[in-house]
């Protein structure tokens, strides 16, 4: 299950140029996805706008280089999920966001630098491997106790909502990539195998089609929002109070 | 004037639906952020506004007067015990206030099963439980008879 490249037993009968033009059509789906939804909530205007108004209420002009280190303190506040207030949603989203990352990289990997080849450096599938699992942990620890409508809203750890659509088509999507890999590798019944591997490509064209409605599009909103916030508050232009000068905590 | 989220700022932490004395700040089913369900039974406590960690809950009136340019934003800075908010009035005018919110660090306020359980024979006493240490004072107040 670690060594073997899992897209190698399906060369016979689907050819590595269908995988990847399947890689590639949900590669544009989640750039359509991702501009129908900037389109339809009208998020680029709201950021023009937000924008535009920082620019005039601005006290001071910001340097190139001040704009680059804002922009580079952002995404490192966003590599360690730093905007997060409580520790196990960072850790779990941490989990999901690298996870991911690697389990998708490794995808491409392997189905366009080794497509049909079995025997590939063993960690590329063992890191494919190692992130779904990190999608899953986090996923599910996420999914069962950390769901703020779960935690504080009163709702049932299996309530399913459309907010869900992103984290439940992606631990479905991951969960049956799993499952179809750990099929292959003991040889289970051939069946079996080709229903789960349909299940993982189900729920994964699920998440990837589903942009413009789930949430995905989220891991690009917030750090641009994150960067315009660290503007205003380098260019004086934040409508927040300024911090207090003062301290009063007196007593221990 | 009620409340309201900023949910390009909330993180959806559930501080606010945890602390709302009216119930009334819940998860937005589709983004899963908070948002004020009800604003006409608002209480206008503001304890969500102070409580979001995100400086993501702000005020305003009623759709009547809230086109008007008003804006109430708010910063709470609990290790300085303090709480600022920054008022715009609709003619452009800024004002700022600052308040101390508390004495003591953050968190460290003792529940009542921390304190040991006090004698019976407090009950006859005018003093509250734990008075006066509680209260860091050597002995509560009297009124001297004329």
């Amino acid at each position: 299950m670690f060594n073997n490249n899992p897209f190698a037993g399906l060369a016979d009968a689907l050819p590595p140029r269908i995988m990847q033009a399947y890689i590639v059509v949900m590669f544009l789906a989640v750039v359509v996805g991702t501009l129908l939804d900037v389109y339809h909530k009208g998020s680029g205007k709201f950021f023009a706008r937000r924008r535009a108004y920082s620019k005039a209420a601005a006290q001071r002009k910001l340097t190139s280089g001040e704009s680059v280190s804002l922009a580079l303190a952002t995404v490192a506040e966003a590599a360690v999920s730093g905007e997060f207030c409580k520790w196990p949603r960072r850790v779990s989203h941490l989990l999901m966001m690298y996870g991911f990352l690697t389990y998708v990289m490794t995808t491409v990997v392997m189905v366009f630098g080794y497509p049909g080849e079995g025997r590939i450096p063993s960690m590329v599938p063992a890191l494919w491997t190692i992130g779904g699992f990190m999608v899953l942990i986090g996923g599910l620890w996420f999914f069962f106790f950390l769901r703020v409508n779960v935690a504080y809203d009163g709702a049932s750890p299996f309530h399913l909502g459309r907010a869900d659509l992103f984290v439940g088509s992606l631990v479905m999507s991951v969960a049956f990539a799993l499952a179809w890999d750990y099929a292959q590798s003991t040889h289970a019944n051939p069946a079996a195998t080709w229903i789960l591997f349909g299940l993982y490509v189900f729920f994964t064209t699920v998440l990837f089609v589903t942009v413009p409605w789930s949430k995905f599009a989220h891991m690009f909103f917030k750090p641009t929002v994150a960067y315009q916030r660290r503007v205003e508050e380098a260019n004086g232009s934040s409508d927040l109070p300024r911090p207090t000068t003062q301290n009063h905590i007196v007593r221990s | 004037m009620p409340t309201y989220t900023d949910m390009t700022r909330c993180d959806g932490c559930g501080e606010c639906v945890d602390i709302c004395p009216s119930d009334i700040m819940h998860i937005d089913p589709v983004y899963r952020r908070s948002y004020n369900i009800e604003p006409n039974f608002c209480w206008e406590c503001y304890s969500c506004v102070k409580a979001c960690p995100q400086n993501a809950i702000d005020v305003r009136g009623y759709a009547d007067f809230a086109p008007l340019g008003h804006k109430v934003r708010v910063l709470r800075e609990p290790e300085k015990g303090a709480i600022s908010w920054r008022i715009r009035y609709r003619d452009g005018r800024i004002k700022e206030f600052t308040f101390p919110i508390r004495t003591t660090p953050w968190g460290s306020i003792k529940s009542p099963s921390d304190y040991a359980a006090p004698d019976l024979s407090t009950l006859s006493s005018q003093l509250l439980a734990h008075e006066p240490d509680a209260l860091h004072i050597p002995a509560l107040p009297t009124i001297k008879k004329a």
